[in-house]
């Protein structure tokens, strides 16, 4: 008998939040994390937005993280290091009960953020401060894991690739239990004009809460977030052997390129559509069951109208009765980490039978006609949720998660 | 060349101890000679090169990091007071510090 997959611990560190509870309640209550950038001075930019982590992560960082391992990591690596932790804390795993050979790390990592607004890079810190892989790593050094262990690239789908990957490493037996998710910041001054110079991103700076409004006619690009999120994957025999805290199941996955384009989506979301069409195949879900998608919904012209034209293309008539959200409404786009985070929320959406609003959706858009949850939350029980990702260059990943 | 006095020794050993307290935030009167670096500070490797820098500045030492790594590799140091002999002997004699080995 195959090998189910299961959730027994997470964490979200946000603009909303240092916890999950904090970010649960903001998120279902609408409230955006939008405000003008302070890490820098953001005048000379076009944008001067985004939705920065709150400055109370100093203090909850040196609670999980000692000062030594700290000077070497950048406030990147320690959002990722932190919610980790959090999340391993969350499981309630011991990991002196379980064979450390057969758990492992991944993380989505994009870069670790040691830009020009990183504080206290040295000669001697720059290496470990760069490392792709150093998330992934510190914690393994930090369990003592010695299962697989890697840092995963694949840009705004990068952890939701990291938790796709880790489940294939659960239901292939390799691994018992596994660390997955993602940390990302590009607020600073060199990502902002380069995403400027694209048109990628919202210049509505004033008020900064309502710059992110995916699906709505009047949207103008996506706006920059930063944050972390991590998920235990477990084997669910490992977990109830443990007698872990189940929160839901994951049910299955797709990981897709698309082969097309460095930054644009293929036509009519032809792309989103096979990674769709390939994850409910992957975890045997039937169309019908599905009662909520948490959208990649970037809040780009391009983006939001392929993704609907993917999800009627594969839902066909049951597209207008599966309710869709945008978590970058409220949280902006965390690029790395938006895979976990996004997922998180999704699984938070299927335990407390509330899914939360698109927020800032203000003028329908004629072409994008499906339920979008706008500006409010909605009470309803679901069994299964998706969650969708699509990154620059084609990569595309879908988590299928069951209650 | 520094002849190393008992001054020069307290001296250093107070910044070394005082380093480890600080980076491995533990208390310094948990320090002695025989702590072992890994095992009870929970310290690296990178810390070794932190010192050898403090203490080329402290001295204006004319030191090449190959020639500490070449002796580090014959004369691997564990405790904190070994690696306080260490720097003692850098500081002693400098580039000419594999010389000790011949």
């Amino acid at each position: 008998m195959a090998r189910e997959v299961v959730i027994t611990g997470m964490s979200l560190i946000t603009s909303l939040g240092l916890t999950i509870e904090e970010n649960w309640k903001s998120i279902i209550n609408g409230k955006s994390g939008v405000k003008r950038i302070t890490l820098f001075d953001p005048t000379n930019c076009a944008t001067q937005i985004a939705a920065q982590v709150p400055d109370e992560f100093e203090a909850l960082s040196k609670i999980w993280i000692k000062k030594r391992a700290a000077s070497q990591m950048t406030r990147v690596t320690r959002m990722c290091m932190t919610a980790a932790k959090m999340a391993v804390a969350n499981s309630g795993m011991n990991f002196d009960d379980t064979d450390r050979s057969k758990c492992g790390v991944i993380m989505g990592v994009v870069n670790t953020g040691n830009s020009s607004v990183e504080k206290n890079t040295t000669t001697q810190n720059t290496v470990f401060k760069s490392m792709t892989n150093a998330m992934p790593a510190w914690l393994s050094m930090e369990y003592q894991l010695t299962g697989p262990n890697f840092a995963v690239n694949t840009a705004c789908a990068s952890s939701a690739y990291a938790i796709s990957l880790g489940y294939q490493m659960i239901k292939s037996g390799q691994s018992d239990v596994m660390i997955v998710g993602g940390a990302d910041s590009i607020i600073n001054p060199e990502e902002i004009r380069g995403f400027n110079a694209l048109y990628a991103l919202s210049v509505a700076n004033d008020p900064p809460e309502q710059a992110s409004k995916p699906f709505s006619k009047d949207r103008d690009g996506f706006v920059i977030g930063e944050g972390a999120g991590t998920i235990i994957l477990e084997s669910k025999e490992h977990a109830l052997a443990r007698k872990a805290h189940i929160h839901c199941e994951m049910a299955g996955c797709s990981i897709t390129s698309e082969g097309y384009n460095i930054m644009a989506p293929m036509n009519d979301g032809e792309g989103m559509a096979f990674s769709i069409r390939k994850a409910l195949e992957n975890s045997g879900i039937q169309k019908e069951e599905v009662g909520y998608i948490n959208a990649h919904g970037t809040s780009t012209e391009l983006n939001d109208r392929f993704e609907t034209m993917a999800i009627k293309k594969e839902f066909g008539e049951l597209a207008y009765h599966i309710p869709i959200s945008s978590s970058k409404s409220m949280l902006g786009h965390t690029i790395g980490a938006a895979g976990a985070i996004e997922a998180i929320i999704t699984i938070l959406a299927l335990e407390n039978g509330i899914l939360p609003p698109t927020i800032n959706y203000r003028i329908p858009d004629p072409d994008l006609d499906l339920d979008y949850i706008p500006n409010q939350s909605r009470k309803k029980e679901i069994n299964v949720a998706l969650s969708n990702s699509f990154g620059f260059g084609g990569h595309n990943a879908i988590i299928v998660l069951k209650k | 060349m520094a002849k190393i006095t008992e001054s020069i020794r307290n001296e250093v050993r107070e910044v070394v101890y005082g380093f480890f307290a600080e980076e491995c935030e533990v208390d310094i009167s948990r320090i002695n000679d025989k702590t072992s670096i890994i095992k009870d500070l929970d310290g690296d490797s990178l810390m070794f090169l932190e010192l050898i820098e403090i203490f080329k500045k402290k001295y204006d030492l004319d030191i090449e990091l190959k020639v500490i790594g070449k002796y580090a590799v014959k004369h691997p140091v564990a405790t904190i007071g070994q690696l306080i002999e260490m720097q003692l002997l850098i500081i002693e004699h400098e580039n000419k510090l594999l010389e000790l080995d011949k």
